[in-house]
């Protein structure tokens, strides 16, 4: 579907934080939305985390053990953080060369990295689905 | 007429305490408590006219004994060099010479341009291949090398040389205590005065961010096992930091020759004069590696075209990793750089070129080896204290019995000469020690006047 001319593909599941998360067997995979792309501008760097690096799911206020990378275009950088608790699997090397992938292809070849939840029954509640997350995106303007 | 630099007279005063509602300046400061006012005027000598300013700062400097009236052998990480005339004269040209930061590309080609070569001199000079455009000093620059490792390590602790400077020691304390860094001092060969390689294995674990090193080291002697401490370095994932002296590359193996992730260094001596212990310019480079130059402080200059494609053109690039984008994420706290000092380095490098600078290298260091010679004869003192090469600078030790270092300075200054910097606070182990400095300022007179003169003071015969 879309919303104020972003996408926001069905089936994925979103955060305030403007994070999509779909889900793969017991992983997740997970990327910045389209609206997330569109506010930052051109992205000219992606920091991704550490595999194997634990992260808790994000809660406000933020603290560091929910940060996992952070994506930097030219003139901002943006903390990704965390939708879910777990452990980092995998990460995207493609952005280290291809950073503009997070622009092209925010929901495909733009992911950032893939994730082994560790509470996923209680922490599913906090994440939205797609009409849900439309609906946070106008509550936004 | 008033004061003839405070340009309101009484008059004036009046017209604005009237005009804000008050009837006397004491009224402005009522909310201060009463008991921790000044009451009375300031007892402060009468104005001077210019004149009489003038006679007065004047008989003041005639106190001052300058380099050419009495040659001065102190260094300890401000050095004395010739500045050429034309370095001055350029860096004082209005176009660098600003009080504020001149960095907006449309209208700073030319400062951005200078700053982008004092950057590419940098690289060249330690074979490192990025530089910015520079930190305070020395001291601050070893501050964030540390920072610098941790942050691309994820480790805390960092490898430092008991005979580093303890200045710089002191500011590298204070660099790693916020974020919790653990500075470790690495044991010496007590010998050779450089690093005990196999303290070093021992003290090597996955907790080690760096390794840092002075080359030449505070004390002047040459660690000429860098390879093998680099190697170590990195077999436990940790990174190699070298701090140097940039004069003496113009006779040293560059660090990024023998292995160094981060150099770091004083670049004072490139053409900033010793003016009461500054202006300092602090070195900074790093290896081309996007991990390094993601966590880089400071400001870094580059180079592009223009959108024709016709032209260069300079700019600052990478600046999300500063202050006033990344915020409390930034790599640094720094907000500011040595721009002019920078500039005055460029000019100074790019005048002498890579044959000046090795002659100038050759010149300090042979100096040193003749300073070493004419003192290391006399009896009652010693020269250099480690078994190990020097470049300019060595320790004397006095071994004349109840001679202290201080004495022995003072019957130096007697005789018209200023001797080395007594180190035996920071390094009470070597006893009644000094460290001096020799650059090409001295001349082979200057070296044999000072060998008489410790002669003297030592009561030595010769």
């Amino acid at each position: 579907m879309k919303a104020g001319g972003h996408e926001i593909p069905e089936g994925l599941h979103y955060t305030k934080d403007h994070e999509w998360i779909k889900f793969e067997g017991n992983l997740v995979r997970i990327g910045v939305t389209d609206y997330a792309q569109k506010q930052l501008g051109d992205v000219v760097y992606v920091e991704l985390p550490e595999v194997g690096k634990s992260v808790k799911q994000a809660t406000e206020p933020k603290v560091k053990e929910m940060e996992m990378g952070a994506v930097e275009s030219i003139k901002a950088v943006s903390a990704v953080y965390s939708p879910l608790s777990g452990r980092v699997k995998e990460t995207n090397q493609t952005l280290q060369d291809r950073p503009e992938l997070i622009n092209t292809a925010p929901y495909g070849e733009g992911w950032i990295c893939v994730l082994e939840p560790s509470n996923l029954q209680v922490e599913q509640k906090n994440l939205m689905n797609a009409a849900a997350y439309a609906e946070f995106l106008k509550g936004l303007k | 007429m008033g004061h003839p630099y405070i340009p309101n007279t009484a008059e004036t005063r009046q017209q604005m305490l009237r005009e804000i509602g008050v009837a006397s300046i004491d009224e402005l400061f009522v909310d201060i408590p009463k008991k921790i006012r000044l009451t009375h005027e300031l007892n402060l000598p009468q104005a001077m006219s210019e004149l009489e300013v003038k006679r007065h700062v004047q008989a003041m400097l005639s106190k001052n004994k300058p380099f050419t009236q009495m040659p001065s052998f102190l260094g300890g990480g401000v050095w004395p060099h010739h500045v050429p005339a034309h370095v001055r004269s350029l860096v004082q040209r209005s176009e660098f010479l600003t009080a504020y930061t001149p960095y907006q590309p449309e209208v700073s080609q030319g400062m951005l341009q200078a700053l982008f070569e004092y950057q590419s001199l940098i690289c060249e000079l330690t074979a490192m291949d990025v530089a910015n455009a520079s930190m305070y000093d020395w001291a601050t620059a070893v501050g964030e090398a540390a920072l610098m490792c941790a942050r691309v390590t994820g480790r805390r602790k960092v490898l430092v040389p008991e005979l580093m400077s303890s200045e710089r020691y002191a500011v590298l304390q204070n660099y790693a205590a916020g974020p919790g860094l653990e500075p470790v001092k690495l044991d010496y060969d007590w010998s050779t005065g450089q690093l005990d390689l196999s303290k070093l294995r021992a003290g090597l674990n996955e907790d080690v961010a760096c390794v840092y090193v002075e080359n030449p080291s505070y004390l002047g002697f040459l660690e000429t096992g860098v390879d093998e401490i680099a190697d170590a370095a990195h077999k436990v994932g940790a990174l190699f930091v070298v701090g140097v002296n940039p004069i003496s590359l113009g006779l040293l193996k560059a660090p990024g020759d023998y292995g160094a992730d981060i150099v770091v260094g004083e670049g004072q001596p490139l053409g900033n004069p010793v003016s009461f212990g500054g202006p300092t310019l602090g070195l900074f480079a790093c290896r081309d590696d996007p991990k390094l130059l993601r966590q880089i402080p400071g400001r870094i200059i580059g180079m592009t075209t223009t959108l024709d494609g016709k032209a260069r053109g300079y700019t600052m690039v990478l600046q999300t990793r500063e202050q006033h984008i990344r915020r409390e994420r930034a790599t640094s706290n720094i907000c500011s750089n040595e721009a002019l000092c920078a500039v005055a380095a460029a000019i100074y490098l790019t005048s002498l070129g890579p044959r000046g600078l090795r002659e100038l290298a050759e010149i300090c260091a042979a100096n040193a080896s003749y300073a070493i010679e004419k003192l290391g004869a006399i009896d009652g003192l010693e020269a250099p204290i480690f078994n190990a090469p020097h470049f300019n600078e060595f320790a004397l030790r006095c071994t004349q019995p109840k001679l202290k270092i201080e004495k022995f300075n003072a019957a130096l200054l007697k005789q018209g000469i200023q001797g080395g910097k007594p180190i035996r606070k920071e390094f009470p182990e070597f006893g009644e020690t000094a460290l001096l400095c020799l650059t090409e300022l001295h001349t082979k007179a200057d070296i044999d006047r000072l060998a008489d003169a410790a002669a003297k003071a030592v009561g030595a015969k010769r």
